[in-house]
């Protein structure tokens, strides 16, 4: 039977698909269980943040800013800031940038905490993810305390922010990162070092360094790809350059540079390192001071444009800034980082298996509020 | 003769009533390990500690609207779920649940049927279980449905191999396919010291003849959604669930009886006991039989899932050659030592 | 009580073939193959030949058929046409089945004492069949295993041979 030949299955993978995170649509081609060309589809979130920015002024562009990677709030408040500072040369108050780090690696290790639960569930494992919530749930606890909010703060404002720690927070904090190192060991019990989490994870999807760099691909996922990159010690941006720490640097210990393994556990070390970080600026934090007193109250910017970037969770966020001079910027174009990490899958994702693209997948830790925009 | 029809009957009307009901109480239970096991409650509104859930669940699914998919092929799409809940059923007519008691002037065997090929007639009737799977996920008309149910099928007749040989060891030893025999066999001396590599075969292939974690890839959410019963809703959904879990616990109580001593009680002859023995052989049984089940529950909620081609290089590449090599041993002890 | 399950499972077989033959969807004869094994199996128990009754539901309706629905399944599916089966050479097929059912009425006949549910030959059928497995039959049997395992490697060879 010459004639007689397999034939291709196209699957739709989403819109609504548990394994998307969101709604991200893959359109693959599969033969058998065998993944032979991805087509990704976004935009079903989108909603013209980068137009509304065109008609509103500095201050209300911070909760949209929010609203884009929602995992991960205060770090992107944090560089949209950073950003219309280095437009208008704001000098800060010290405690102001202690407050900032503080809060930006919270939301750090919740949204890393997000990214392996979410990543565990995708393998399988379905218990690490409530535990991992049962962390995060913690540190909203924190910023709940802090700004009244939960998910989508509005806490770091132009010059400053919204409010100071409120009484008890440095102690509470304290409490919580004596609680959380030790739960660290608790993952890697559970998830990081079980044998089917490594059979199914070491050795699968491997980006290559030169690839990941290709692609733009930055964060955790490029570290994990074995290049050494980290805005915040390479191009050191508000006060990181005091504390000391590490950039985490996956070794393939189990597998290979750059697989979903080491793009896992690159987040649980991160994770240390920042809270490490959070255990020094609590120490190092400068007694009372007014938190409010360098906030314009009218933002007047000068003619020109400004590119800023930071290190979020999933990578290096960018903000290019154009003003015409007025308190509205003229255009305004964030470069997200999940985006550019997930145009990567359809070259990284051809010849896996179904499950293997699952797992690619949740280790790139995509946020599609931010992919769309 | 009316008799031992209302004994048959009797018998038949406790075991299917007790699975049901345990079904029930297990899908609850499971809900409450995995409360226990990832610092949660579990479900506590409905009665004290939860204990109505069960019957909330069973309302809630048969008010909900059966939804049938509009090129689906209706006969067999409706018939699946049923082929998957029978087998379970019918797998336990074997089992011998307890010793016996004399009453109403003849023996009365806690089993519904004493036959001679019990272990054949079971690992028949489990065979069977493959089409509802397998024709619930054709029938539905949705290409996850169908990888999830050629997926399931191939898996559940890769592990019948292992599954099957690693119990060929202890019928060499037993000399018997009754039930009883096996039972009787190991008082004393449980099956699980004398063949400790076919339990290990046994416990794993029957996880994955269940598909369940961490060999659940045919309903692998992540992957598949949910498998052969995507289209599925309402009470033929939960005609699906009560098939599965009626499944864990044949296999459960099948694992209990060929390895662990079925109703038998340590260090107490409970046939010579009369029906305080009886009790007690029963009572042994369901022990045994829940701790396989927790074994269950906390196996899931602790493992992640198996790859499709790990879990075919496991069965056919691992189990199989290890129970020919366990069946060999076997047969070579039996005859030289 | 015994002729009335015999006529149940009876019903069962005939019923099941005729929907076999006579069914244009593949997919039904196939899926009714099944009520013929089982009713099979179930005469085979009457007959006290509980053994192969065990075995004829364990291989053909847990083995054979399955598969036989798996290719079906899937080439249906993938070559999106309905595949339909027709019967046009009856009168050669109507030749041979008769052919086929005087051999077995010739051997049944020939052959006096059957067991039967009023005449239970052997109890316990399993440690019959084995030990005339291993004397009596022993060469037919290893033959049948010889020829089993041919199969076996030939189709993988077929598969892998497509594969590069």
């Amino acid at each position: 039977m010459p004639d007689l030949k397999t034939e291709e299955m196209v699957v739709q993978m989403g819109p609504q698909h548990p394994a998307t995170h969101g709604v991200l649509r893959l359109e693959i081609t599969t033969d058998g269980e065998i993944v032979k060309k991805i087509d990704p589809h976004i935009g079903y979130l989108h909603r013209c943040f980068e137009k509304h920015c065109e008609v509103l002024n500095y201050h209300q562009i911070i909760p949209f800013v929010d609203r884009c990677d929602y995992l991960a709030a205060m770090n992107n408040e944090h560089g949209y800031v950073m950003a219309v500072e280095k437009l208008l040369d704001i000098e800060l108050p010290p405690r102001v940038e202690y407050i900032r780090v503080i809060m930006s690696e919270l939301n750090r290790i919740a949204s890393h905490l997000v990214a392996l639960g979410t990543f565990g569930l995708d393998i399988g494992a379905i218990t690490p993810f409530l535990f991992t919530f049962r962390d995060r749930e913690k540190i909203l606890d924190l910023f709940e305390m802090t700004s009244g909010a939960r998910l989508l703060y509005n806490y770091i404002w132009i010059g400053g922010v919204a409010f100071d720690l409120p009484n008890g927070f440095v102690e509470k904090c304290f409490e919580f990162i004596d609680y959380f190192l030790p739960k660290l060991k608790e993952y890697d019990d559970l998830l990081s070092y079980n044998k089917i989490f490594i059979a199914r994870t070491a050795k699968v999807a491997i980006i290559p360094p030169a690839v990941a760099i290709e692609w733009g691909i930055t964060g955790p996922n490029l570290r994990a790809s074995g290049v050494d990159w980290d805005l915040r010690r390479d191009e050191p941006y508000s006060i990181y350059d005091k504390f000391d720490w590490d950039v985490i640097v996956a070794d393939g210990r189990v597998g290979v540079l750059g697989d979903s393994w080491s793009r896992y556990y690159v987040r649980v070390l991160e994770m240390e390192q920042s809270a490490n970080i959070v255990k020094q600026a609590l120490e190092g934090l400068p007694s009372d001071e007014n938190v409010k007193s360098a906030v314009p109250r009218k933002v007047k910017t000068k003619e020109g444009s400004v590119f800023f970037r930071s290190e979020n969770p999933r990578g290096e966020l960018g903000f290019y800034i154009i003003s015409d001079g007025s308190d509205i910027p003229h255009r305004l174009k964030m470069r997200s980082p999940a985006f550019c990490n997930l145009s990567a899958i359809s070259d990284i994702g051809e010849g896996l298996l179904i499950s293997d693209l699952v797992a690619l997948l949740g280790s790139i830790d995509i946020v599609l509020g931010e992919i769309d925009r | 003769m009316l008799t031992d029809i209302a004994i048959i009957i009797t018998k038949i009307m406790i075991v299917i009533g007790g699975t049901f009901t345990a079904v029930a109480y297990l899908i609850l239970a499971e809900r409450k390990v995995a409360g226990f096991v990832q610092e949660r409650y579990g479900p506590n509104r409905v009665g004290i500690w939860g204990l109505l859930q069960p019957i909330a669940d069973g309302v809630k699914t048969m008010l909900k609207e059966d939804i049938t998919p509009a090129k689906a092929n209706r006969i067999i799409y409706h018939l699946a779920p049923a082929m998957v809940l029978a087998p379970a059923l019918v797998t336990f007519a074997v089992v011998p649940f307890g010793s016996g008691i004399d009453a109403f002037g003849r023996h009365i065997a806690f089993q519904i049927a004493d036959i001679n090929i019990g272990i054949l007639f079971i690992f028949a009737i489990t065979s069977i279980g493959v089409y509802g799977v397998v024709l619930g996920g054709w029938s539905s008309n949705n290409k996850y449905s169908l990888l999830g149910g050629v997926r399931s099928s191939a898996q559940m007749i890769s592990y019948e191999l292992a599954l099957g040989l690693s119990v060929v060891g202890i019928l060499l030893l037993t000399g018997s396919l009754r039930l009883n025999d096996i039972v009787e066999a190991q008082i004393g001396m449980w099956n699980v010291f004398r063949q400790p590599v076919a339990f290990m075969i046994f416990l794993v292939a029957v996880f994955a003849e269940t598909n369940r974690l961490p060999f659940d890839l045919a309903e692998s959410e992540q992957e598949l959604i949910a498998g052969y019963h995507i289209e599925y809703s309402g009470f033929k959904y939960s005609m699906f669930m009560l098939g599965e879990y009626s499944n864990i616990i044949t296999a459960s109580a099948l694992i209990v009886t060929l390895f662990f001593g079925g109703w038998t009680v340590p260090f107490i002859d409970v046939t010579k006991l009369g029906h305080l023995g009886a009790f007690l052989s029963v009572v042994s049984f369901a022990v045994k039989t829940g701790f396989f089940l927790f074994l269950y529950l906390w196996v899931r909620w602790t493992l992640p899932r198996f790859r499709y081609d790990q879990l075919m290089h496991l069965g056919w590449k691992i189990l199989l050659p290890l129970a020919l090599l366990n069946l060999l041993f076997t047969a070579a002890w039996i005859t030289y030592v | 009580m015994e002729s009335f399950v015999f006529y149940i499972f009876a019903f069962m077989v005939v019923a099941g073939g005729w929907v076999v033959i006579y069914s244009n969807n593949l997919i039904y004869s196939a899926f009714s193959l099944l009520f013929t094994f089982v009713g099979l199996a179930g005469l085979y128990g009457l007959l006290m030949a509980d053994f192969i009754a065990a075995t004829q539901i364990l291989i053909y309706a847990g083995g054979v058929l399955i598969l036989l629905l798996f290719g079906i399944m899937l080439t249906a599916r993938k070559t999106s046409i309905e595949i339909t089966q027709s019967n046009l050479p009856r009168l050669p097929g109507a030749i041979i089945s008769s052919l086929i059912f005087l051999l077995l009425m010739v051997v049944i006949f020939s052959e006096p004492n059957w067991n039967s549910a009023t005449n239970p030959g052997v109890k316990e059928t399993v440690p019959v069949i084995g030990k005339l497995l291993m004397t009596k039959y022993l060469i037919p049997f290893e033959l049948a295993s010889i020829l089993l395992l041919a199969a076996l490697i030939g189709s993988v060879f077929i598969a892998r041979r497509e594969d590069s």
